[in-house]
């Protein structure tokens, strides 16, 4: 009976102790929380912004919340961060849950999948939350706009470009995404693939392969040494992913092979590879948008959509102050709306120094 | 001496045994009113609407911790059920959006489940010498790849068509459906486990398999008959979840076969089999589930959720062990 | 050679032979060199994961572990906390033996089973490995010259390699000829005989479970210099490969069975498919279902050899 009576007590404790330790654990770890309860402590009326990155521990999803907060605080509201637990449709649906609970105002999200996210969603916007995206959109009935990073026209092209460039205009050349079933990553491949068929001048470009190495080093790795032991002629390996950049890049630098690497990455993560031709370095050059500002563009959509200046319907109009821009709500091409950031930006051997630092 | 799992004692008298397993649940209902009242104090918003029409989805991931614990039971694991899930979800979703009536595509749900389950159970059963949790490691790889496949580039599928979804994801009044599904579920799996043959032909086996076996429980039957309720009910849990999602993707259910074997656990089912009471894992998903969602509205950072989990898992069944020992040794200093 | 590794050992000249027909480059030293360097992540823990399965335990908390202390290195050498490789390579072992030693200590005085136990520890050091990072990675800049030390080449062959060879001759040695060894094949065949024989069965638990810990520090660690680059989520489902590696090596999960050679079999096994799906070009999504098929495959093949070799040696011993 006595031991009965102390292992009760001591669960009991335990389980207080465990959501005590977690009030005050949450809002050291994670400020969105700590200035959420201080504001619901005073309630001071702030409306609440929520941004839903597509995973946690990731310096790039860090760099757009960065930039979503600034742009939120500066203007009187309160950015309310919630990462979910893996980089999954699921988790993001039970973090979105929460926050129609907690009853923001408004919601943005880089979704991890394009469909899942729809009923969670239509929950919102019926409870008068406004629902916008980034980075990577939802289904046009489940958001009102969405902050687009880059038209997929504008990276396709950028790339095929890059690709050109670095072969010489000839040769064989090879694509390694993420996981075959990344939405961005299929939609800017798919326009290369059309760029490519369209235009004579990349006639004698030869496509070998897309591999796929699931956004993991190790994958990653595995596939681009597969790549050159199968086409011991390949020029160049484009991929539009940052795993796989920085993987397909290092294989390549190590190894010593003639074969050079192009596509999206993170300038601190690159910068090791990023060099002149004859410096053997493995990446001549690459391209990124700059998360911080899609963070803060997001952040503009947000304010905007809460305090009605926009609706989300296409022609709409907005200013976004610090990026210096007044942006104009486009038709999408899967019949919702977008706003687009901007062209893509290269990063080269003469500009990397400087953004390494920066994200 | 304490027994495998440490919690119970396994040549006591009946009754003491009884008393001791009852603790248990009695401490998860205090934990289960604890956090309740804990998480009702520090957050405005933990009202039973909010906590209900966020439940659905953990509600979903209920239905794989009762066949899951059957077979934790016995000593077996399966790490499958999450890509189950996904396979089921995809299948269900193509069959909607290829014009089958709703009730078709349930069925077909309920039908990848059945098979996926009996193909787990066929192959355990007829290479016993194959642990179950590397059999359901390849399967789990498995299942999931033909969802993959069957995706094909975009990797995601909605069903077009999803009224039928919508419907079975309505509430009445303020609890969803599923809520009285689970806890029907809930009530007949445990009295399998305490009232019938099966329970106890389960538990003879996890305890000792040789002898159960000779004493006349078909092992192989009862293995089976197991992974194959697992299946179908990974196929419920698909149905439910895609009623929050309307569609499938390839990452859908992952993780799900880790959730439910932690639910099943912290209620006292012992992974080594021959141990725990249905009851306890039904009680200690509802501590885990209204113990995130209370973490969840104060946006805990999610990975902090895991960490204080984590030390839940560990501490339920620790400190009991601890003041066990602790009792043990004050009566041999008074002896 | 015992009977389990023969059989493996035809099933892994079998799974080779077809490769190199389909596709020659298999099958050239280079390339079995880029085998070894890229599983050195799943061949050290395997010896680790060896010896907690032979004393009838499991640990699923490894991959958490390596990732945990893969990035507190990444990040000391990216906050320019420390320079040198060695100390580098020290802190990570103690990261792994304090996790390992925790885990030990929760399963072998605390009598909590090891899968509870294990998955705790899953989840917290994975939360720690988020927690320290706070979503920064330590990328290749940030490493310099730690992630060299996986480009050194001693007489051609990787460092890196060299190192998992080390380890398995060591863990060779432990297991087959000392004392220590023996305990554990004791207390994984029959605990409670080992404890009135005299083995003090706690202590070898956590013994074990800290030697699991200091393998997956070096593990993160290396995993850190070989793909220059530190990620909180890195490594995730390690777990499952280790022990598939072990339980195609024919090591029993009950305990008190099992051989380092059969471990390194394994887990060449699983190596050589993951080289070769790509290789022999198996469309990319198919791959995953592709690698699941030939994982149940070969463990039932497995099973079925030892059952025919098994009748065959009964067979003789009629006669």
């Amino acid at each position: 009976m006595k031991k009965k009576l102390l292992s009760l007590l001591l669960c009991a404790t335990l389980a207080a102790g465990a959501l005590a330790g977690c009030g005050g654990g949450g809002s050291t770890t994670d400020t969105g929380s700590k200035s959420s309860s201080e504001s619901k402590g005073g309630d001071s009326g702030k409306k609440q912004y929520a941004i839903v990155p597509k995973s946690a521990g990731n310096p790039y999803n860090e760099k757009e919340v960065e930039g979503f907060k600034a742009i939120i605080e500066a203007n009187g509201g309160e950015a309310v961060v919630n990462y979910p637990q893996d980089a999954t449709a699921d988790a993001q649906i039970t973090v979105i849950n929460s926050l129609i609970s907690q009853g923001v105002d408004s919601i943005a999200v880089a979704a991890n999948d394009e469909n899942a996210l729809q009923s969670v969603l239509e929950d919102a916007m019926s409870k008068g939350i406004k629902v916008s995206c980034l980075d990577s959109s939802v289904n046009a009935d489940s958001r009102q706009t969405f902050a687009n990073q880059a038209g997929v026209k504008e990276v396709a092209q950028a790339l095929c470009d890059a690709v050109y460039d670095i072969s010489g205009g000839s040769g064989d050349w090879a694509i390694l995404s993420a996981s075959s079933q990344a939405t961005n990553q299929n939609a800017w491949i798919e326009a290369m693939k059309g760029i490519m068929a369209d235009d004579s001048k990349y006639a004698d470009l030869n496509l070998v392969e897309v591999a796929y190495g699931d956004d993991e080093t190790q994958k990653s790795t595995d596939q681009t040494q597969a790549l050159l032991a199968n086409y011991p002629n390949l020029k160049v390996i484009c991929a539009p992913t940052t795993v796989g950049v920085a993987a397909a890049a290092k294989v390549v630098q190590d190894t010593g092979a003639t074969c050079r690497v192009t596509g999206l990455g993170l300038p601190s993560e690159m910068a090791e590879y990023i060099g002149k031709p004859d410096s053997g370095k493995s990446c001549p050059y690459m391209f990124l948008w700059n998360p911080i500002d899609l963070g803060k563009l997001s952040a503009y959509i947000s304010l905007a959509l809460v305090d009605g200046t926009i609706t989300g319907a296409a022609g709409d109009t907005f200013e976004a102050k610090e990026l210096g821009v007044t942006y104009t709500i486009t038709e999408a091409a899967d019949g919702g709306t977008e706003v687009i950031l901007g062209a893509p930006f290269e990063f080269n051997p003469d500009n990397i120094e400087e953004w390494k630092t920066v994200y | 001496m304490a027994g495998k799992s440490g919690r119970t004692i396994n040549a006591t008298p009946q009754n003491v045994w009884r008393k001791r397993i009852l603790s248990w649940e009695g401490v998860l209902i205090v934990i289960l009113a604890v956090v309740l009242v804990l998480c009702r104090a520090m957050s405005a918003t933990y009202t039973l609407e909010n906590v209900l029409r966020e439940m659905p989805k953990y509600l979903a991931e209920m239905f794989l911790m009762l066949p899951m614990a059957f077979i934790l039971m016995m000593g077996e694991i399966d790490i499958s059920v999450g890509s189950i899930v996904c396979l089921s979800g995809t299948l269900g979703c193509f069959a909607v959006n290829a014009g089958m009536p709703f009730p078709v595509a349930l069925l077909i749900m309920l039908g990848t489940g059945l098979i996926c389950g009996a193909i787990n159970g066929a192959i355990i059963v007829i290479f016993p010498e194959l642990p179950s949790m590397i059999v359901t490691l390849g399967t789990q790889i498995i299942f999931r790849g033909i969802a993959e496949i069957m995706l094909g580039g975009g990797g995601s599928i909605a069903a077009k068509n999803a009224d039928g979804f919508r419907a079975i994801g309505k509430s009445l009044g303020i609890v969803p459906i599923v809520f009285f599904l689970v806890i029907i579920s809930g009530a007949i799996f445990v009295i399998i486990s305490t009232k019938m043959k099966f329970g106890r032909e389960l538990m003879a086996i996890g305890s000792n398999r040789l002898t159960a076996f000779y004493s006349g429980v078909k092992v192989k039957k009862v293995l089976f008959i197991s992974y194959v309720t697992m299946g179908a009910f990974s196929a419920l849990c698909a149905i439910f979840f895609t009623a929050a999602t309307y569609g499938a993707n390839t990452t859908t259910g992952k993780g799900f076969e880790m959730d439910a074997i932690a639910m099943a656990v912290f209620g006292g089912i012992s992974s080594t089999g021959g141990k725990g009471k249905m009851i306890g894992g039904i009680l200690s998903a509802f501590v885990i589930v209204c113990l995130r969602i209370g973490l969840g509205q104060k946006n805990v950072n999610s990975q902090v959720i895991l960490l204080i989990i984590g030390i839940l898992l560990i501490g339920a069944v620790l400190l009991p062990n601890i003041s066990a020992r602790i009792s043990a040794n004050k009566k041999k200093a008074i002896s | 050679m015992q009977k389990r590794e023969l059989s493996l050992v035809i099933v892994l000249v079998l799974l080779i032979a077809v490769v190199s027909f389909v596709n020659p480059s298999f099958f050239t030293i280079d390339n079995f060199l880029d085998i070894l360097k890229n599983n050195v992540v799943t061949l050290i823990p395997t010896l680790g994961m060896l010896m907690v399965l032979l004393i009838g335990g499991i640990d699923i908390s490894i991959a958490s572990t390596m990732a945990l202390a893969g990035m507190v290195v990444g990040l000391l050498f990216k906050y320019n906390k420390i320079e040198s490789t060695l100390l580098a390579f020290i802190i990570a072992l103690a990261i792994g033996a304090v996790c390992g030693c925790l885990m030990g200590t929760i399963i072998g005085l605390g009598n909590v089973p090891p899968i509870i136990a294990t998955m705790g520890g899953m989840y917290i050091f994975r939360a720690l490995a988020y927690i320290v990072g706070d979503s920064q990675w330590a990328g290749a800049e940030a490493l310099g010259n730690y992630k060299d030390f996986a480009l050194k080449n001693i007489c051609g062959v990787n460092v890196t390699i060299w190192i998992t060879l080390l380890c398995y001759i060591l863990f060779f040695i432990l297991l087959k000829w000392t004392k220590f060894g023996r305990n554990i094949y004791a207390v994984g065949s029959n605990a409670e005989a080992a404890q009135i024989s005299g083995i003090k069965v706690a202590r070898v638990k956590i013994a074990v479970y800290t030697i699991m810990g200091v393998l997956c520090g070096l593990t993160g660690a290396l995993n850190t210099s070989i793909y220059a680059s530190a990620q909180p989520n890195s490594l995730t489902g390690k777990e499952m490969d280790v022990i598939a590696a072990c339980v195609i090596g024919g090591v029993s999960m009950s305990g008190g069975r099992g051989t380092v050679a059969g471990s390194l079999l394994g887990g060449l096994v699983l190596a050589v498919i993951a080289k070769a799906l790509p290789l022999i070009k198996i469309p990319a999504i198919a791959q995953n279902t592709i690698k699941g098929v030939l994982i149940v495959v070969v463990i039932i093949v497995n099973v079925i050899t030892q059952r025919m070799m098994n009748k065959r040696a009964l067979a003789r011993r009629e006669m």
